[in-house]
């Protein structure tokens, strides 16, 4: 492949790059792990970007490539065994001062979101990241309805795992 | 607050730390690597499953003289052997084909459920030639133990001398040796398959049920 789509592919990841790195918290449970999962990511992007159109935009389109890598072609590396814990690793807590009660809610829900499965935690995923259930829909292939109604339930679960 | 929105406030908030940000120059190597991904090892696997049995059907062909002159004594001519050969390799012609349109298919820019289900296709296309096989070698093996038993001029007439219950027993115990072989054969298949697509087809079944 010419250099100069290698270029503005390497500048479009750099730029977009927190996407990848929020899917790889979601999936992984230590830095090996996020580390393995970005670089099959990047693949992945990398793979499908001379049939990249630009008729969406770059980060819509890595969401999509994202998720799919991580839900589905990500086989777990043997280092993604090792787990700690994760909220230590993955989320490192706001340096400035605020309420103590607030950081311990974060950390019980963070927790919690990583208790949910692959799908629950793809739904929840692009419900933090503002999606609409059309996008949400179209990315993960199931009706709106459906879209909505399992976001529902997902919601629900995590409030019982946070408020048993 | 409710505890949703205290999340997403802190989830969009919160951006990658600068030491866990990749740079250019350590995306560009990224670029190189190979990947480990099933569709990857699906590939290889399918690769290995064609040549394994092109293999194990053409070996003894090119191996020995004598096996060939047997095969053509079994089937009586060698025209019949002819039209057995050209079916055998237009049918592996054919998945070749299969999997390669199958795995054509399989785009990382689908939807998640279009994604699962092009890899369970082309799972499947090679289900279908290991079951293919399968039988090939099952049907072959008992074909090979009636000629064995009835036709063979120096083996049939050691089992013209059976009694009808000897002859019962050794055909049957002969029949679950091949029953045998071929269901270890089964097993090693779902080991293999399941193992690899354990958690597509755990994701592939939730996202059905949500279709339910």
């Amino acid at each position: 492949m010419d250099k100069a789509l290698e270029h503005s592919f390497v500048e479009l990841l750099e730029k977009h790059q927190n996407i990848v790195h929020k899917v790889c918290r979601l999936y992984t449970n230590n830095q090996d792990a996020h580390n393995d999962l970005f670089q099959e990511i990047t693949i992945q992007l990398w793979k499908a970007y001379p049939k990249f159109r630009g008729d969406s935009k770059f980060s819509t389109w890595m969401y999509r490539v994202g998720l799919n890598t991580a839900i589905t072609l990500y086989r777990k590396s043997k280092r993604s065994i090792k787990t700690e814990e994760f909220e230590n690793v993955q989320f490192k807590i706001k340096s400035e001062p605020y309420d103590d009660t607030e950081e311990q809610q974060l950390k019980l829900m963070y927790k919690a979101v990583h208790k949910l499965n692959d799908i629950e935690k793809a739904l929840i995923f692009l419900y933090l990241e503002d999606k609409n259930y059309s996008e949400i829909s179209e990315t993960l292939g199931i009706t709106e309805v459906n879209a909505r109604v399992k976001m529902n339930r997902v919601k629900t679960k995590l409030r019982t795992i946070l408020n048993p | 607050m409710d505890e949703l929105d205290l999340l997403k406030k802190d989830w969009q908030s919160k951006n990658t730390s600068k030491e866990q940000q990749f740079s250019s120059k350590d995306i560009y190597p990224m670029l190189l690597k190979k990947s480990s991904s099933i569709v990857k090892t699906l590939y290889y696997i399918s690769i290995a499953e064609l040549v394994f049995w092109i293999v194990i059907n053409s070996v003894p062909y090119f191996s020995s003289e004598k096996y060939r002159e047997d095969i053509e004594a079994i089937y009586g001519n060698s025209a019949t052997v002819l039209i057995i050969t050209i079916l055998s390799i237009a049918i592996v012609i054919l998945f070749v084909y299969l999997l390669y349109k199958s795995y054509k298919s399989i785009s990382v820019t689908d939807s998640a459920k279009q994604l699962m289900e092009s890899i369970l296709k082309t799972r499947k296309v090679i289900k279908y030639y290991v079951i293919y096989n399968l039988v090939v070698a099952f049907l072959s093996m008992a074909f090979g133990l009636y000629y064995t038993v009835y036709r063979n001029p120096d083996i049939a007439p050691q089992f013209a001398e059976f009694s009808d219950k000897q002859m019962l027993i050794t055909l049957l115990i002969m029949i679950l040796v091949i029953a045998a072989f071929v269901f270890v054969f089964w097993v090693i298949y779902q080991l293999i398959y399941g193992i690899l697509l354990r958690r597509l087809n755990r994701n592939y079944n939730e996202l059905k049920k949500l279709e339910a």
